[in-house]
């Protein structure tokens, strides 16, 4: 793309349109762009375009993001994407241009740039971008000797982000090379602009300086923090050590000083303590795995640390700096430096001061609770709450733990008597008393396997359980107090296995009658402790919970969740979701329960075609569908009809508008119908068969799993249907398409399977030709082992169901003697690879019939061969899978269909049980040494002659072995 | 360069199951960032303060060391330089000499920068001339030996003096010039690569190993600490090269086994870098009789200086070369009586070497995995593990970790080790690998998850789970849930998934 008015002028044209609030200008400028795209020296153009002075703002900035986007894609695409490469002279151009632009932009197109440069850096900083260092250390240098901090900012956020890549990678030569390259030309430029901003904080701050400009140069404090905690990540580089106490003594200062010009806003206030907590992440660095270095620095901070948190404990907003804070303690209470909380007092002041104010309810997460329920479950259930300050908090209890148990029980079963005693005096008032009391058990509790689920010494769970949670569960307003309700429901779900049945299932009707609290929290936690506790199973592994636990309430809490979905913000609620599918899975399912079940699944179902937005929920949706079609036909299998006519004409709509995101799940619902249907299959169905054999169903991968599934149902229901009016051919289409492609082989050979279990020899014979052809191309052309295992299989099930004598010939007959050269290339040497117990059956019976029963074999002339074979039948058999399977190289897989996103998920409840071909064969070895017993009596002396002279030594012991257990000795 | 290069630092790494602790690890600190911990106690640059030949003419200055103000000190140097310039006869010159090095080596900060200023390099190289009598040579080359040890820009002034410096290495100089001189050429070697390249292809690797060959007091302690700088890489030539000149080895055998601390300490300092870098040195090393020797300094000596390289050195044989642990575990060898006695020092870079060490003998065979269970060095490694500091810690982890898999072979994945596997986690360590998941440092929270992985497999009755549960494993698994490394994401959700996982399906 050559630089030029005109281009200039259609590229901005372009991105004005991509602006534009109606959809069609927008896709057609949106289109032309990625055409555009993929024309040499784009990048270079869109970047000169965004440094373009006389083009609008708001072109430029959609230009500059469209220039991160493309670099993102196309510097270093990784080759399953097929993105082509920016060339490398456009990539110098680019390199060349990109900082001082960057540092020249405005902040809204400096951050893209900033983005931008850090995506080249990821691929080439430092070693193809030797410039990149020393022009940012010469613009640091001259930014500050100006005191331009706007711009200094903009270079320390650059150096930041091409710095992280030092961050959570594992040490090596090469990552420790680029890293000292690094410090070599930043340590020291860091440290200089680090202390010289430090003396003008200093001195501005002495002079009652504005607040813009102190925040500026706070800010470019926190961002040489940033950088110091990249630096320092792998280990302590010995520049940092040698000015260690320059770094420390600012780092101080920053946690230990106020700033009042500041403070005075929230906006200031915020910046003063991201700063704190950049230094409190480094000081926590350095207590981590620094310990001696860092000892003599460690009383002054941990003084420091504890005295802000004194203050920001008490304050309701300051989160970030408040958990970088308490993290810091953390580390100290869990390093070699542990003896600092030793001393009398220390840890009923830092549970007094610290813990409990942390830990109580504030005003925010009240907010989120009632506003952002999704969140609120997220951090108070699934852990991810990494970053609050009630999870961090208790962290700190635990940390100071590790070394100080006891203490720490003592003192916290202490705490959770007050804050009860207190609750009792008055709970209107005082209920976020009770609330942080359960908190405190729930969180320090141990986590146990099962998903969410703990255990505590703490307190006696059942005591607490009956003194504390039950009245809460057992009050008769669902929607009084509901945070204290959602912590007592949180509490049942987690103790769940703790709690004995006949006391967990007195409050059943509770937990069902909570489903109709308003609160969104409330009602979802409700759904979410019944599914767990059916998921709880006791000591021998069965089931606590079963359908006959739950039959008496199911017509009530099939009700009530239902009603729940009707609740504003819980439409597409996954807790209430997944409960209905747990449910349908245990509950004995009657027609009264199935009917309006499935009328209220589909009605949801019609719902969310038209905007499919929660993929958790319609996941859960789908397997709900997918149980309650398999359970109650397994009850009643008239009831398929009435399934049918509620549910295909919603498959039907998703076929039809092309849902893209439910195609996976409708064809396997429709596979599931299929194989529950009574032939002959309705014209429906046939209509839906047609579809699936035109190859347009086939172009998108996500489906092809689902459509291979519903293809297997089809030929395995209606066989006949198949291979009338030449469907086979179109069938065998598809498999010649699917197994041209590393990528979709796989399924290819499952639909040829399922071809020759399911038709009989006359229906496929005229076929074989070309199938053989196709398979010998593919093993010609690209052959991994992959394939040749899905061959080997293929063939063994040939032989099983037409015998040696048809597969012998049919190979032979699209060239003559390939059969055998395609045994010792391949059948022999790979044979070892099979692996599951029914392919490893299918494989070594299919071997031990073709060396006992195949012409070619007993004939003669194959006599090294014959051994050969057994000897890898052998090795097959008695060899555990992993001495004999290498782990092969991921392949790279090349998606045939670029720029598509659904993917394919396996629905659980419509899964296809794996059929053994060979039912009536019990053991594959007894079936080995009884063959070898009878051939060998034709003609005694004969094959242990041969066996003795191919088998490896290890095997003719095993085959011995194996004949005497069986005792089918070979003479 | 065939069998040269770096061996690579990292550890093995692991396929794609989790579970292979790190079964054979390599020589380390080939590239670091961190402080050399060397300098601390050997600085890689030295001031000459005192002369180097013991003749009282030049090494007594008795007058004191008075803080002179700076300006006048300042003064006194550019006088001196001037002085030095001044075409004088030969004893003036000489007296001018001894100025400017009576104050380059008195003061704390010799005034290096005006020296240089005043232009005494030019001068100081032509005092350098051949045929200029011994005297002059020697104040000559310990003026440049202080202005070598200043900042790096003033031991870079010295390139134009090094050609003549390394010409009064050879045999025909007197013992105490050319001592003199590698002290210089040592200050400079230290400063950084591109001048130990320069002095390479100079030529000045073979005279200094030459000088290490006769016993001749000081002047093997200097050439040997001169030429451990030279050597230290990171490019492996020089240290092959060195191990190639003809006696080097006997005398590096040699002084080990004879000489007293201080020159055991340089030579051992030369047996670290050879070890580290070059594997022609490490099998040369390995083949004649170092390790006897290093084992027997070990126990021998109490020398902080001393125990550090000879114990890294071992570190480095025992890791480059697998015979070497067969060789060294012959019984009447106190391998690892010596190492039991340097974990229990209080000096950090003892116990982390020596748990270092360790951590390769126990990568070994059954045999020599058994050794170490059987000894000492077991408890001591179960309580370092949960009281020491956190690179000690990984260290310790890394050998309990490899007594508990089984040597590679060829392809192999490292089979588990049961019955140790149960030893160590009946005496409790299972708490302290469960803490190093916790680990900022991710090495160590990976070595923790391979513990864990082989705990939830390996131990019988399926107790593993339980005993991982118990003490609060889970939760530190989980913690990897949204983590930034990819690879320990994988591993911690794929072992929660695998043996904490929630039952998806019911089936009736």
């Amino acid at each position: 793309m050559e630089w030029n008015p005109e281009t200039l002028q259609n590229l901005s044209q372009c991105f004005l349109h991509t602006l534009s609030p109606s959809p069609e200008p927008r896709r057609a400028a949106e289109k032309s762009l990625a055409e555009a795209a993929e024309r040499p020296n784009y990048g270079l153009a869109v970047l000169r375009l965004v440094a373009e002075p006389t083009v609008d703002d708001q072109i430029r900035q959609a230009a500059a993001v469209n220039f991160k986007n493309h670099l993102r894609s196309r510097w270093a695409p990784s080759p399953d994407t097929g993105s082509t490469a920016i060339l490398d002279p456009e990539k110098e151009q680019i390199k060349a241009l990109i900082v001082t632009l960057m540092l020249t932009s405005t902040p809204r197109i400096q951050s893209q740039l900033s983005e931008a440069l850090a995506v080249i850096g990821k691929h080439d900083f430092p070693k193809s971008w030797p410039t990149l260092l020393p022009e940012l250390v010469a613009n640091l240098k001259q930014a500050s000797e100006s005191n331009d901090y706007v711009s200094v900012n903009g270079i320390l956020g650059t150096a930041n982000s091409i710095f992280k890549k030092f961050r959570y990678q594992y040490k090596t030569n090469e990552l420790l090379l680029d890293l000292k390259y690094c410090l070599d030309n930043f340590a020291a430029p860091l440290l200089e602009i680090f202390l010289k901003t430090a003396a003008i904080i200093d001195s501005t701050a002495s002079s009652g300086g504005s607040a813009a400009t102190l925040k500026l140069l706070l800010e470019s404090q926190r961002l040489c923090c940033r950088i110091f905690y990249s630096l320092n990540y792998q280990e302590l580089p010995e520049f940092f050590e040698d000015h260690m106490s320059e770094w420390m003594s600012e780092f101080k200062k920053y946690l230990t000083t106020n700033y009042p010009t500041l403070e005075s806003s929230n906006d200031g206030l915020g910046q003063v303590d991201e700063l704190r907590a950049a230094v409190c992440e480094n000081i926590s660095l350095y207590m981590k795995i620094n310990e001696e270095e860092f000892q003599g620095y460690l009383n002054d901070f941990a003084l420091a640390v504890w005295t802000l948190l004194g203050n920001v404990s008490q304050s309701s907003s300051r989160d970030t700096l408040a958990v970088t804070a308490i993290k810091f303690l953390t580390a100290v209470s869990t390093s070699v430096h542990h003896t600092l909380f030793s001393g009398e007092g220390v840890i009923p002041q830092i549970c007094q001061s610290i813990v409990i104010p942390n830990v109580r309810l504030r005003d925010e997460d009240e907010e989120l609770f009632e506003m952002n329920y999704v969140e609120f479950i997220r951090r108070d259930m699934e852990g991810s709450d990494v970053d609050t300050r009630r999870r961090i908090a208790c962290e700190l209890l635990k940390g100071i733990a590790t070394h100080y148990k006891q203490k720490v029980m003592e003192i916290v079963s202490v705490q959770v008597q007050n804050l009860l005693s207190s609750f009792a005096a008055n709970p209107v008032v005082n209920w976020k008393d009770k609330d942080c009391a359960i908190y405190l058990v729930v969180s320090l509790a141990t986590k146990k396997a099962g998903g969410t689920s703990v255990t505590t010494d703490l307190v006696d769970v059942q005591g607490f359980f009956t003194s504390v949670i039950v009245p809460e569960l057992q009050s008769q307003d669902v929607n009084a107090f509901p945070m204290l309700k959602a912590g007592a429901l949180k509490f049942f779900t987690m103790f769940r296995s703790q709690i004995p049945k006949l006391h967990a299932f007195q409050l059943f009707p509770d937990l069902v009658r909570f489903l109709g609290a308003e609160s969104n929290v409330v009602h979802s936690y409700a759904a979410s402790c019944i599914e767990k506790l059916l998921l709880v199973k006791d000591e021998d592994g069965r089931a606590r919970y079963n359908s006959a636990d739950i039959t008496p309430y199911l017509p009530l809490l099939m009700t009530n969740l239902f009603n729940a979905l009707k609740f504003p913000e819980s439409e597409e609620n996954q807790y209430i979701m997944k409960c209905i599918m747990r449910t349908l899975g245990v509950a004995d399912i009657s027609s009264e329960v199935a009917g309006p079940c499935i009328t209220g699944l589909t009605t949801i179902l019609n719902e969310i075609c038209k905007n499919p937005k929660n993929p958790i929920f319609n996941h859960y949706l789908f397997e709900s569908v997918a149980v309650l079609v398999r359970r109650a036909c397994q009850r009643d299998p008239s009831l398929i009809s009435a399934f049918e006519a509620s549910i295909l004409p919603s498959l039907q709509m998703i076929l039809q508008n092309d849902v893209i995101e439910f195609l996976p799940y409708a064809f396997q619902l429709l596979a599931q119908l299929v194989e529950l249907n009574r032939p002959p299959v309705a014209p429906n169905y046939m209509e839906i068969f047609k579809l699936l054999l035109l190859p347009e169903s086939w172009k998108r991968s996500s489906n092809v799993p689902a459509l291979v599934r519903l293809l297997q149902a089809f030929l395995q229901k209606v066989p006949h249907e198949i291979t009338q009016e030449g469907r086979l051919s179109q069938v065998l289409g598809i498999f010649n398409m699917l197994v041209a492609s590393p990528s979709t082989d796989e399924q290819g050979f499952y639909v040829l399977n399922t071809v020759i279990e399911c038709l009989e020899y006359n229906a496929i014979s005229s076929y074989i030709v070309h199938i053989w052809n196709a398979l010998f191309t593919r093993l010609q052309k690209n052959r991994t082992i992959k394939f040749i295992k899905s061959f080997l299989i293929f063939m063994s099930l040939f032989l099983i169901k037409h015998g040696s004598v048809n597969l012998v010939n049919t190979m032979n007959a699209v060239q003559s003697g390939v059969f055998l050269v395609i045994v010792e290339q391949f059948w022999i040497p790979n044979l070892k690879l099979i692996t599951g117990s029914i392919e490893v059956k299918l494989t070594a019976v299919a071997s031990t019939r073709l060396i006992c029963e195949s012409p070619v074999f007993l004939d003669g002339g194959t006599l090294s061969l014959w051994g050969k074979m057994l000897d890898s039948i052998v090795t097959l058999l008695s060899r555990p899978e992993e001495e004999r399977v290498e782990e092969e190289p991921e392949m790279p897989d090349i998606a045939e269909n670029v720029g598509y996103t659904a993917a394919f998920v396996s629905l659980y409840n419509a899964g296809k049980k794996e059929e053994d071909p060979l039912k009536d064969i019990r053991d594959p070895k007894e079936f080995l040494v009884a063959s070898l017993a009878r051939i060998s009596t034709t003609s005694p002396g004969r094959y242990p002659q041969i066996i003795s002279a191919s088998l490896e030594a290890a095997n003719q012991t095993t085959l011995l072995q194996l004949c005497n257990n069986y005792n089918s000795p070979i003479v | 360069m065939a069998d040269e290069g770096l061996t690579p630092h990292r550890r093995d790494p692991i396929k794609s199951s989790v579970g292979n602790v790190a079964a054979q690890r390599r020589r380390q600190n080939a590239v670091t960032v961190g402080k050399e911990r060397r300098e601390s106690l050997v600085r890689a640059k030295r001031l000459c303060r005192v002369g180097t030949s013991g003749d009282s003419e030049v090494s007594v200055d008795n007058d004191m060391m008075v803080d002179e103000e700076q300006s006048i000190l300042e003064t006194q140097t550019a006088a001196a330089v001037e002085e030095l310039k001044g075409k004088g006869a030969m004893h003036k010159r000489v007296d001018a000499l001894r100025e400017l090095r009576r104050i380059l080596s008195r003061f704390e900060f010799p005034p290096v920068e005006t020296a240089l200023k005043a232009g005494a390099i030019s001068t100081l190289v032509q005092c350098l001339s051949f045929g200029s009598p011994d005297e002059q040579l020697l104040e000559a080359a310990w003026c440049l030996t202080n202005i070598a040890a200043g900042k790096q820009e003033e031991t870079k002034a010295l390139l134009p003096a090094l050609p003549l410096l390394i010409a009064h290495l050879g045999e025909k100089s007197s013992l105490p010039v050319a001592e003199q001189c590698a002290w210089a050429l040592g200050n400079v070697a230290g400063e950084e690569e591109e001048l130990r390249d320069v002095l390479l292809a100079q030529g000045a690797l073979p005279p200094l190993a030459r000088m290490m060959l006769p016993n001749k007091g000081s002047t093997v302690r200097t050439a040997a600490w001169a030429l451990s700088n030279l050597i230290k890489g990171p490019d492996p030539k020089a240290a092959s090269e060195l191990i190639r000149v003809n006696g080097v080895l006997d005398a590096i055998l040699c002084h080990l086994k004879k000489a007293n601390e201080e020159l055991a300490t340089e030579v051992a300092w030369v047996v670290v870098y050879l070890s580290a870098l070059s594997n022609v040195a490490t099998s040369l090393l390995v083949k004649s009789d170092v390790l006897p020797q290093l084992v027997e300094r070990l126990a021998t000596t109490n020398s902080l200086q001393l125990l550090i390289p000879v114990l890294r050195s071992l570190g480095n044989l025992v890791a480059g070369d697998s015979n070497t642990i067969c060789d060294i575990l012959v019984p009447g060898h106190k391998v690892i009586e010596v190492l039991v006695k340097c974990l229990k020092s209080e000096h950090r870079v003892l116990k982390k070497e020596a748990a270092w060490v360790l951590s390769n003998i126990a990568a070994g065979s059954v045999e020599h995995k058994q050794l170490i269970c059987s000894s000492e060095a077991l408890a001591l490694l179960l309580h370092l593990l949960s009281t020491s500091q956190s690179d000690i810690r990984k260290e310790v982890a890394y050998v309990l970790g490899n007594l508990c898999v089984s040597p590679t072979e060829g392809d192999g994945k490292p089979r588990l080790i049961q019955e140790h596997l149960i030893s160590l986690v009946s005496r409790g360590c299972l708490p302290g690998f469960i803490d190093l998941v916790r680990s900022a440092d991710i090495e160590a929270a990976r070595l923790g998850l391979q513990f864990m992985e082989l705990v939830l497999r390996g131990m019988p009755n399926g107790e593993g789970p339980k005993l991982v549960e118990q003490e609060d494993g889970i939760d530190a698994m989980e913690r990897f849930q949204f983590h930034e490394n990819e690879d320990l994401r994988n591993m911690a959700n794929g072992l929660v998934d695998k043996y904490f996982g929630e039952d998806y399906g019911l089936d009736d």
